[in-house]
């Protein structure tokens, strides 16, 4: 079975066009129109990628990616009514991928899933085991544990993680990062780099408040503590 | 920088207007006139007060002064007379005149009936007499004259003594009542001058109090146009400047509304037009993907325009919200640090406008400074972007380190910005002269005017200007303050990561709970 996306979104003209754009992409879509039957649609049927409105009619769209989270990491795309970054954070810290701007040019959407994608079967079998004090990485199973205890990443969270701890203590900049982990050249933003590094800190640090692992380099961008 | 060249952005650009066919003299302001007006009455009222007071009471001094000095002389007239018959001798009368002077202060001369002069104090003698009082009292009738003698004033009373033929004439001195006005005039302008002064003071401090209320008003008017629309001014107890401030903070109150209405206007078209935007620019991407299969070339060409034009009026109802949020005075400066040469690159990315030779002052590589860089990127972008549509494309974008600030430029080699379009060409959906040309096929849009507005957050100006030596085309000029002293160089060593740490990200207030 090939991929198949989810996209929620209550407006129907909207739907239809973003599922015949996809779907010359040769990707399968199922569609929702409102957050209850996005979470029963994801429930029923294995999907790939899912594309969320934040403005949705009865439940938003951040609640139905935090449903969503609760029980998968599946790429989670929303989309944002503007480019604030109320909205745009609020959607990362709901456990959100990716976010893009209404309105967004199918091309870029398609982009954006396709990087999802490689992102999501990425993971590289030859890489050690790395350990860093409490924290260890197994690149090949797509485990971190700390403390002994499996820590649940996503997959970006997991890509990043892996890229920082390619070469500890090197500092990687919200522009490399974003280069390795979302495959993006220039257009996106660092905020991304940022909301996700937080995320991963809330998951891999003792303290998020004053990490040891994963720390910020003023100016710079971040670096794993070896 | 050519002098010549138009500032927009950071300082507004102020416009002065000046009314046709009056030339204007330079007026004092209300302040001045009404601390002029106030010192003027004192002046005046005070002048008056001590000239009617000067006059009434030397009449009266002086009356007085005459009337007892006459009294004195007809008194002085009447006990010299006996000495005047013709059986007393010099000796006698002098002495007489002697001790009469001595007794009133006053100088004796008296006339025989022979015609000779006799007089106790040598000053005081017949020459000392004028003609026309002489002949008068010759003529029987007593007269009184004010007279100068050795420099002094005097009071000469001439009294005949007809019995006895002779004339009696009596020198009063008047210095003292001379000095006695001499001081009172004194006074008196001192009194005038003092009153003057005083006058000046409550002017001012009266003029003062008075603009007081206005010098509020004209911070709060400043205050709302620094777009403060919430400024009001405060309530004020005096009913007639209440209704200045009552109707000033209804005014205030109007042109808030209306202002939002306008912003929320452009602001909520913007976000309708997305909807049915999102349908074509997704639908328009399905028919483009099978232009090649369409076996004619009309539809293809129809194809081709929606593609360019859906994507033109995406950019523009972006451009329309994002400068919605300038109206609204909801656009924020969201800061982070940012390499200069990276800011450039990214934006080179961002645009449409392919490889560009970018040169940096080597100044910048090791700096970080503190910016809004999605904002920034726009900016240097829709430089490109703009440097593309009606320049023939940019040739050169040049990074400088100024004493206090950083300078983005971007050079084309069009046909160039004239002078008198210099300002206008950053006005929105601007129609200068040469807008036919500039417009183009694309339209003049928005970007420029966003320039301005992204600019202008940063405390920055963004002006037009010609290329050095004469050659064609234009340089754009993107001017960002920074204080240089305040800007870290990248950091090298990282001993204080964890210390960082608490003042980290780009965006501390979406911290994570």
């Amino acid at each position: 079975m090939g991929t198949r996306i989810l996209t929620v979104e209550d407006d129907e003209r909207i739907r239809t066009a973003v599922r015949l754009a996809l779907e010359d992409e040769g990707w399968s879509v199922a569609e929702a129109e409102n957050g209850e039957d996005a979470l029963a649609i994801f429930a029923q049927a294995p999907t790939d990628v899912v594309l969320i409105d934040i403005m949705l009619p009865d439940i938003d769209g951040f609640e139905v990616c935090r449903a969503i989270r609760r029980s998968s990491d599946v790429p989670i795309v929303m989309v944002t009514a503007r480019d604030d970054t109320h909205d745009v954070v609020a959607g990362l810290e709901a456990g959100a991928d990716d976010y893009l701007t209404k309105p967004f040019a199918p091309k870029e959407l398609s982009a954006r899933i396709r990087a999802l994608l490689r992102r999501a079967r990425a993971a590289d079998p030859t890489s050690p085991h790395l350990r860093f004090g409490d924290l260890e990485i197994i690149p090949d199973q797509g485990v971190v544990r700390r403390e002994g205890a499996e820590v649940h990443l996503t997959k970006t969270e997991f890509k990043l993680l892996v890229e920082l701890a390619s070469s500890p203590g090197k500092v990687f900049s919200r522009e490399t990062l974003l280069d390795k982990v979302w495959g993006y050249d220039y257009f996106a933003d660092g905020r991304l780099v940022d909301v996700h590094v937080r995320r991963l800190r809330t998951k891999v640090e003792t303290d998020a408040a004053n990490p040891r692992h994963v720390v910020t380099v003023r100016g710079l961008g971040y670096k794993l503590q070896p | 920088m050519t002098d010549s060249a138009a500032y927009v952005g950071g300082q507004p650009a102020t416009l002065t207007r000046r009314r046709w066919g009056r030339i204007r003299t330079p007026r004092l302001g209300l302040r001045a006139r009404i601390t002029l007006a106030f010192t003027l009455s004192a002046t005046l009222l005070s002048a008056l007060l001590a000239l009617t007071t000067w006059g009434l009471t030397r009449e009266s001094i002086i009356n007085q002064r005459e009337s007892s000095a006459t009294t004195q002389a007809f008194r002085n007239a009447g006990i010299v007379r006996p000495y005047l018959l013709p059986d007393v001798d010099d000796e006698t009368l002098r002495s007489t005149l002697g001790s009469l002077e001595s007794d009133s202060a006053a100088r004796a001369l008296v006339r025989d009936e022979q015609g000779l002069w006799t007089n106790q104090t040598t000053e005081f003698d017949e020459k000392a007499v004028p003609r026309d009082l002489l002949r008068m009292v010759e003529d029987g009738t007593p007269a009184r004259m004010r007279v100068t003698v050795n420099g002094q004033p005097q009071l000469l009373v001439g009294v005949p003594l007809s019995s006895v033929g002779g004339l009696y004439f009596e020198f009063v001195s008047l210095k003292d009542t001379q000095n006695a006005l001499e001081s009172l005039s004194a006074s008196l302008f001192g009194a005038t001058f003092v009153t003057t002064l005083a006058g000046a003071a409550l002017g001012w401090w009266a003029s003062r109090r008075t603009l007081r209320p206005l010098a509020d008003v004209s911070s709060a008017a400043e205050a709302i146009a620094g777009g403060r629309l919430d400024t009001r001014l405060g309530a004020i107890e005096d009913p007639d400047l209440g209704v200045l401030v009552g109707s000033f903070n209804h005014m205030v109150e109007v042109l808030e509304q209306r202002i939002d209405r306008d912003g929320r206007f452009a602001s909520d078209v913007s976000h309708e037009l997305r909807s049915p935007l999102m349908t074509l620019s997704a639908s328009i991407e399905v028919l483009a993907s099978r232009r090649d299969d369409m076996p004619d070339a009309s539809a293809q060409a129809a194809v081709d325009l929606m593609v360019a034009d859906v994507a033109r009026f995406k950019q523009l109802v972006e451009d329309l919200l994002e400068i919605s949020r300038f109206d609204a005075g909801a656009a924020r400066l969201e800061e982070s640090d940012i390499r200069p040469g990276e800011l450039i690159h990214q934006s080179v990315a961002w645009s449409q406008s392919p490889e560009v030779p970018i040169e940096i002052d080597p100044e910048l590589e090791n700096v970080v400074i503190r910016a809004d860089k999605r904002r920034l990127v726009r900016v240097v972008a829709n430089l490109l972007d703009n440097a593309r549509k009606y320049g023939g494309g940019p040739t050169r974008i040049e990074v400088r380190r100024e004493p206090a600030s950083l300078t983005i430029a971007v050079e084309d080699n069009g046909p160039g910005v004239p002078e008198d379009e210099r300002d206008l060409i950053f006005d929105r959906f601007s129609r200068g002269a040469g807008s036919s040309r500039r417009a183009g096929s694309e339209g003049v849009g928005l970007g420029l005017s966003l320039v301005v507005e992204h600019v202008a957050l940063h405390r920055g100006r963004v002006w037009v200007e010609s290329l050095p030596d004469d050659q064609e085309g234009a340089r754009f000029v993107v001017q960002l303050p920074i204080d240089w002293d305040a800007v870290a160089p990248e950091e090298e060593d990282h001993h204080h990561d964890l210390l960082d740490d608490h003042h980290p990200d780009d965006h501390p207030e979406e911290e994570v709970p």
